[in-house]
C-alpha cells in the first residue's frame, strides 16, 4: 500500500507547482462540483506527533513493535503558539497519557483518548494511520472513518449553527471554486490531535480545505483556532492520498473491546485468593 | 410533529398488500443529478408495531382503526409516565415522552409478512441451543439491581458496552432510530446514529471481502434493482448476532422511495443453521431531522458505574 502512493507522490513532485494548481477535478456527474468520492488515507506520523520529532522508542517489552516513527511535522512553520499554562498542560497530558488519574470526580482513567478509542475528533481523524471514507452527495457529505466507527455529516445544502458540543464537531461545508472548505464548530474540550498531547479546548474552531490537486491526491490544509489555548490562530496541511490497492475497502475498527482493558482494567473482580 | 404526520400517511402503505405493492412510477423528483433513484435524506423507523404477531392477533395482519388509536394511546402513556422525582423508580420514570421515540402503528399487527402468519419460523434444533448459549452470554444488565455477576465488562451487553446497538438488520426500538443516507454513484453511506457508525456499500459489483474478514455490522455490497436499493450482506461476526443466527446469515435489504417522506424499507434473512425457512418484515422509514452525534463508550459512566458498584457490593459483603 505505502508503495503505491509513495509512487503517486513521486509522480506528483515532478509536476511543476503551475501544474499542479491548474487541476481540474472530474465532476460528480450531473453537478458542478468536484467529485471526491472514493477511500482515501493520509501518509504522516503526525498522530504519535504533529511536530516535528525524532524516533522514540515504545514500551521496552514490545522491542521495536511499538516504536514511534520520526517525522518531519505537519503545523506551518512547526510552532503551536500555545498560552504558557497550556503549554505546561500539554506536557502533563503527555506524561499522564497511561496513568490513571482522576479528571471527573468520578473515573480513574489514563489521559490518552486514542488509547480509550475515544472519537478522535477534527482535524485528527484524517491523519490517523486509517483509511475513511469519502462519500459524497449532491447535498450532503458523509465522512466515515475506519477509527472507532467515527462519522462525519458535512453539511452542503444549508449552514446552520453546531447545536451542542461534540467529539467530531458540527459541519457546515461549501464549494470555493474546487476546494472543499469546512467550518467545524461545536466541539467538546475531550479530544487530542496526537499522542504527544497536543490539545484543545471546546472553543476550537477549525476551518478545512480539501483541494484536489491530482486524480488521486487532495491538498489538505486545517486552519486551527482557539483563543482559551492558543495566542494565535496556527495552520497544518498534508496531502491526502487515494487508497489505489486493488481491493482497498471501508472496513471496520470498533475498537471499544480493544480499550476495555485500559479503561475498566482496575474494577474487574480479582480472582479470589 | 413528524410522528403524528406519519400516521395519516401510513394507510396507503398499507391499503395495499405489502408484496403486491409496486414500486411508484420512475418519479423525477427522487432522482440524484445522476440519474440514480434517490433515497437521501434523514430516516427514522421508529414504530411500535411489534417484529412477531402477538397472538391475539393471530390470522390477521391489520389491526382495525379503534385497535390502532388504542395502541396508539397506549403507547402516548406508557411514554409519559414520570415517578415523582426523588424516588428510586423515577431513574427509570425520567425517560418519559421527552426522551421516547417509539412511533407510533403502522397498522399491520407485525412488521414480518413473510411467513404470512407474522412469526420467525421455526429454530432448528441447532439454532435452539445455540439460541440459549447466547442469550447466557448476553445477559442484559437491565434486570434487577446487582443480579450480575459484573466481574468484568464482557458481562455486560453489548450495548451497554457502547460496541454495537444490536446486529443488522435494524429493529426499531424505543430511541434514537434515525439513520441518514448519503449517495454518490459507487456507494451508499447510511449512517446509523446508534452508535456513530457508517455502513459503507459498494455499488461497483466488486466481491465480498474475503471470509476470514468478519464484522459487527458485516460486510455490505449493494445495487440497483429499478427503484430500488438491494443490499446484500453478509461476513458476519460470531459475536453479535441477530436473533440467534449464526455468522453465516445472509442479509437482504431493500430500500424503495415511494413518496417525499417515506421509503418502503424490507429486509429477508436466511441462515438454514437457525431457521427452517427464511423470513421477511417491512419496516417504514419516515423522514425525521437531523441527527446528532452518539457518543456512548466515551462517556460510559453506566458501565463504569455498573463494574465499580459491583465492587464496592463485593467489599461490603466480605
Amino acid at each position: 500500500m505505502r508503495n503505491s502512493l509513495a509512487l503517486c507522490a513521486a509522480i506528483l513532485a515532478v509536476l511543476p507547482a503551475a501544474a499542479q494548481q491548474a487541476y481540474k477535478a472530474p465532476r460528480l456527474a450531473g453537478t458542478d462540483h468536484p467529485d471526491l468520492n472514493g477511500l482515501w488515507q493520509s501518509i504522516t506520523e503526525a498522530n504519535w506527533d504533529i511536530q516535528a520529532h525524532a524516533a522514540q522508542p515504545g514500551p521496552p517489552q514490545f522491542g521495536a513493535l511499538y516504536a514511534e516513527p520520526a517525522g518531519p511535522g505537519i503545523v506551518e512553520g512547526n510552532e503551536i503558539p500555545y498560552q504558557p499554562w497550556a503549554l505546561a498542560k500539554k506536557k502533563e497530558n503527555f506524561e499522564k497519557r497511561l496513568t490513571r488519574v482522576n479528571t471527573d470526580g468520578v473515573r480513574l482513567e489514563p489521559l490518552d483518548p486514542e488509547a480509550k478509542c475515544y472519537m478522535p475528533g477534527v482535524p485528527r481523524a484524517n491523519y490517523m494511520p486509517f483509511p475513511f471514507q469519502i462519500v459524497e452527495g449532491d447535498k450532503k457529505i458523509i465522512m466515515a472513518y475506519e477509527y472507532a466507527s467515527a462519522s462525519r455529516l458535512i453539511s452542503m445544502d444549508k449552514a446552520e449553527p453546531a447545536p451542542v458540543e461534540s467529539y467530531m464537531g458540527w459541519s457546515n461545508g461549501r464549494w470555493d471554486g474546487d476546494t472543499l472548505a469546512v467550518d467545524v464548530t461545536g466541539f467538546n474540550d475531550k479530544t487530542w490531535f496526537d499522542r504527544a498531547g497536543n490539545f484543545h479546548s471546546e472553543a476550537l474552531h477549525v476551518v478545512e480545505r480539501y483541494t484536489p490537486a491530482a486524480p488521486n491526491l487532495i491538498q489538505y490544509e486545517a486552519l486551527i483556532e482557539d483563543p482559551k489555548v492558543f495566542t494565535r490562530p496556527w495552520k497544518m496541511s498534508f496531502p491526502i492520498y487515494r487508497r489505489l490497492d486493488k481491493n482497498a475497502q471501508f472496513l471496520e475498527f470498533k475498537c471499544v473491546p480493544f480499550s476495555e482493558e485500559l479503561v475498566y482494567g482496575h474494577l474487574r473482580k480479582k480472582p479470589d485468593k | 410533529m413528524l410522528k403524528r404526520l406519519w400516521i395519516l400517511t401510513i394507510p396507503i402503505l398499507v391499503s395495499a398488500p405489502l408484496a403486491a405493492q409496486k414500486p411508484a412510477a420512475p418519479g423525477k423528483q427522487w432522482r440524484t443529478p445522476w440519474g440514480d433513484p434517490d433515497l437521501q435524506g434523514s430516516w427514522s423507523n421508529a414504530t411500535t408495531t411489534p417484529l412477531e404477531r402477538p397472538a391475539k392477533y393471530a390470522g390477521r395482519e391489520f389491526l382495525t382503526k379503534e385497535e390502532m388509536a388504542a395502541q396508539d394511546k397506549q403507547t402516548a402513556i406508557a411514554t409519559d409516565k414520570r415517578d415523582q422525582e426523588g424516588t428510586p423508580q423515577d431513574v427509570n420514570g425520567a425517560y418519559n415522552g421527552f426522551w421516547w421515540e417509539r412511533g407510533w402503528s403502522d397498522g399491520r399487527t407485525s412488521l414480518i409478512y413473510d411467513p404470512p402468519d407474522g412469526r420467525i419460523p421455526p429454530m432448528t434444533a441447532e439454532g435452539k441451543a445455540r439460541k440459549a448459549e447466547q442469550d447466557r452470554k448476553n445477559q442484559s444488565s437491565e434486570g434487577e439491581l446487582g443480579a450480575g455477576p459484573y466481574n468484568g465488562p464482557e458481562d455486560v451487553e453489548l450495548y451497554t458496552r457502547c460496541i454495537v446497538r444490536a446486529a443488522l438488520p435494524r429493529i426499531p426500538t424505543g430511541y434514537d432510530n434515525n439513520y441518514q443516507i448519503v449517495q454518490s454513484p459507487n456507494s451508499v453511506a447510511i449512517l446509523q446514529e446508534q452508535i456513530h457508525e457508517t455502513r459503507v456499500i459498494p455499488l461497483d459489483g466488486r466481491a465480498h471481502v474475503n471470509s476470514s474478514v468478519r464484522q459487527w455490522l458485516g460486510d455490505s455490497r449493494g445495487h440497483w434493482e429499478g427503484n430500488t436499493l438491494v443490499v446484500e450482506t453478509t461476513n458476519f461476526s460470531d459475536q453479535a448476532s441477530f436473533q440467534g443466527a449464526t455468522p453465516n446469515m445472509r442479509l437482504v435489504e431493500r430500500w424503495t422511495r415511494v413518496a417525499d417522506n417515506r421509503i418502503d424499507y424490507r429486509f429477508t434473512v436466511e441462515d438454514p443453521a437457525t431457521w427452517s425457512r427464511p423470513w421477511s418484515a417491512a419496516i417504514a422509514w419516515t423522514a425525521t431531522g437531523n441527527l446528532y452525534e452518539y457518543a456512548c463508550h466515551e462517556d460510559n459512566y453506566g458501565l463504569y458505574g455498573i463494574l465499580a458498584g459491583a465492587r464496592a457490593q463485593e467489599k461490603e459483603h466480605r
